[in-house]
């Protein structure tokens, strides 16, 4: 893992950080949902009187960084406010990048193709004002029954949750969306901080076979959005095997299909043209990846993409 | 609803929902905030209604005609049952027509020290009742209020009237918990849940 860091970094200084950075807590953040309350100076009232300390992001509308007071995530996890729906929970907050990338408006359909347990597809409704159509599908049982939750906790009423394998959305809605968000089943190697298991967790062998369900994933999101309309492919991983090499192998493989420059709502590193000698598509440059050590958020990787002709 | 578990989804004439149940507990002008909803209703081991419209109707309807259903969809209207009470509506269906119709209707507003208890399955007393709002039948569904006026449960109400309450002593129970909202955290493992929540 550490020769991989090396190869992508190109030094030990930032390797050393970027471990450091890996060892090091992040603050929960909060969303405030608006689809529940007009005034978000209402919770952080509330969540100040409860003794947490927020402050709010600057790149993100109605959110906020848990700063100080009691603030782990099974308190905030557990107030009245929480119950009722009046804010998300978030471990870090590279989780609230997609959606903001993605930017739907009300209106749309939109569909959110590995939506459990639905912070993200929460969070598109809210900017989406619950109008248009939001499909929000997942394959695990137990994750599905937990998106149910958040959805209903939340007053989402503009969502068709679906349990099934994304991979076969296209044959159920081809060509059917304005935008498609596919939060990839990855690894999650940029998430260490908060499950130092990771560290050893994923072997070559996972690697690949979580970059072949990737690549079907992709695929599946292109030929669910109409020619176009935007998909944006995300995963918490840093890993350029689950993040350029999939944006390349299925960009060469179709003829339908642009890489567009992310236009994130901060600055974010860019993808990684080079690794281990191996030279990717320039247009891999256009996708971001959020460092751990750099952007101070759980490592991260986005590539915004448009079905064309 | 659940995939494979012969579950069976349809839209339904909406008359039936509107009068049978909606203006039955909650009176006639509830029904003018549901105008445009489609009614969809799905049949398992339980038939749960819910209100769509718009693009979320069309979705569900081609998803229908795929031979598929869905897990959920649009406001989750809440439980439909062939004995009393004969609906049970849902937390966001509570929110969504309290809201709506400006007011409540068929509620208690509870004090914080009552709504503590309320969260962690135990039942309403009449010690913890700020509030009351009519009509409310025996045996039937009645929302339960906070004071900062979210909608953090479903109770069964005890008694006929608000009236009632004054002849009870302050242990007395006012309602019984269906449902509140820390079955978010519980996960619904308990039996008297399931009846009435999936």
């Amino acid at each position: 893992m550490v020769e991989r860091y090396l190869n992508i970094l190109g030094s030990w200084v930032e390797v050393g950080r970027l471990l450091q950075a890996f060892e090091s807590s992040v603050n929960p953040s909060v969303r405030c949902n608006t689809l529940r309350i007009e005034d978000c100076g209402v919770l952080t009232e509330r969540l100040e009187r409860l003794g947490f300390e927020v402050k709010p992001i600057r790149w993100a509308e109605h959110c906020f960084e848990v700063v100080g007071g009691v603030n782990t995530v099974s308190t905030l996890g557990a107030t009245h406010e929480f119950l009722v729906g009046m804010y998300y929970l978030y471990r870090g907050r590279a989780s609230l990048l997609p959606p903001l990338t993605l930017s739907p408006v009300a209106g749309e359909r939109v569909c959110d193709l590995a939506a459990a347990p639905g912070g993200k597809a929460t969070h598109m409704a809210q900017l989406m004002r619950n109008e248009g159509v939001l499909l929000a599908c997942d394959v695990s049982r137990s994750r599905m029954r937990a998106l149910r939750s958040n959805i209903e906790r939340l007053g989402v009423r503009n969502a068709v949750l679906l349990r099934v394998d994304g991979r076969i959305i296209p044959d159920i809605f081809p060509s059917r969306f304005d935008r498609v968000l596919l939060d990839a089943p990855c690894s999650g190697e940029g998430l260490i901080m908060f499950d130092p298991s990771r560290k050893v967790k994923t072997g070559t062998r996972d690697l690949v076979r979580m970059h072949e369900l990737q690549v079907e994933l992709l695929n599946a999101a292109l030929d669910s959005v109409r020619p176009g309309g935007l998909v944006l492919y995300s995963t918490c991983s840093i890993a350029p095997e689950e993040d350029e090499f999939v944006i390349a192998e299925v960009v060469e493989g179709r003829d339908d299909v642009r890489v567009e420059r992310v236009d994130a709502p901060l600055r974010l590193s860019e993808g990684v043209e080079e690794y281990f000698g191996l030279e990717l598509p320039d247009y891999v440059r256009l996708c971001v990846r959020v460092w751990p050590h750099i952007h101070g958020m759980e490592g991260f990787f986005m590539c915004l993409l448009r079905r064309v002709g | 609803m659940r995939m494979g578990a012969g579950i069976r989804c349809s839209f339904e004439d909406t008359t039936r929902f509107m009068e049978g149940v909606v203006v039955r507990l909650f009176g006639e002008d509830a029904v003018k905030v549901l105008e445009g909803f489609s009614l969809l209703v799905c049949r398992g081991e339980f038939a749960e209604a819910y209100l769509l419209r718009g693009e979320v109707a069309d979705l569900v309807n081609d998803l229908l005609g795929s031979g598929r259903v869905p897990y959920a969809a649009g406001l989750y209207a809440g439980r439909l049952r062939r004995s009393s009470p004969m609906f049970v509506p849902s937390v966001d269906f509570l929110s969504f027509l309290y809201t709506s119709l400006g007011g409540f209707r068929r509620a208690l507003v509870v004090g914080e020290r009552g709504l503590k208890p309320f969260l962690y399955g135990k039942d309403v007393l009449k010690a913890s009742v700020l509030e009351c709002f009519e009509p409310l039948s025996k045996g039937e569904v009645v929302g339960i209020v906070g004071e900062d006026g979210f909608v953090y449960g479903v109770g069964l109400s005890v008694i006929d009237s608000c009236r009632e309450i004054e002849g009870l002593r302050s242990v007395d129970v006012v309602a019984e918990n269906v449902f509140d909202v820390g079955w978010y955290l519980r996960g619904g493992t308990e039996a008297r849940e399931r009846k009435f929540k999936v």
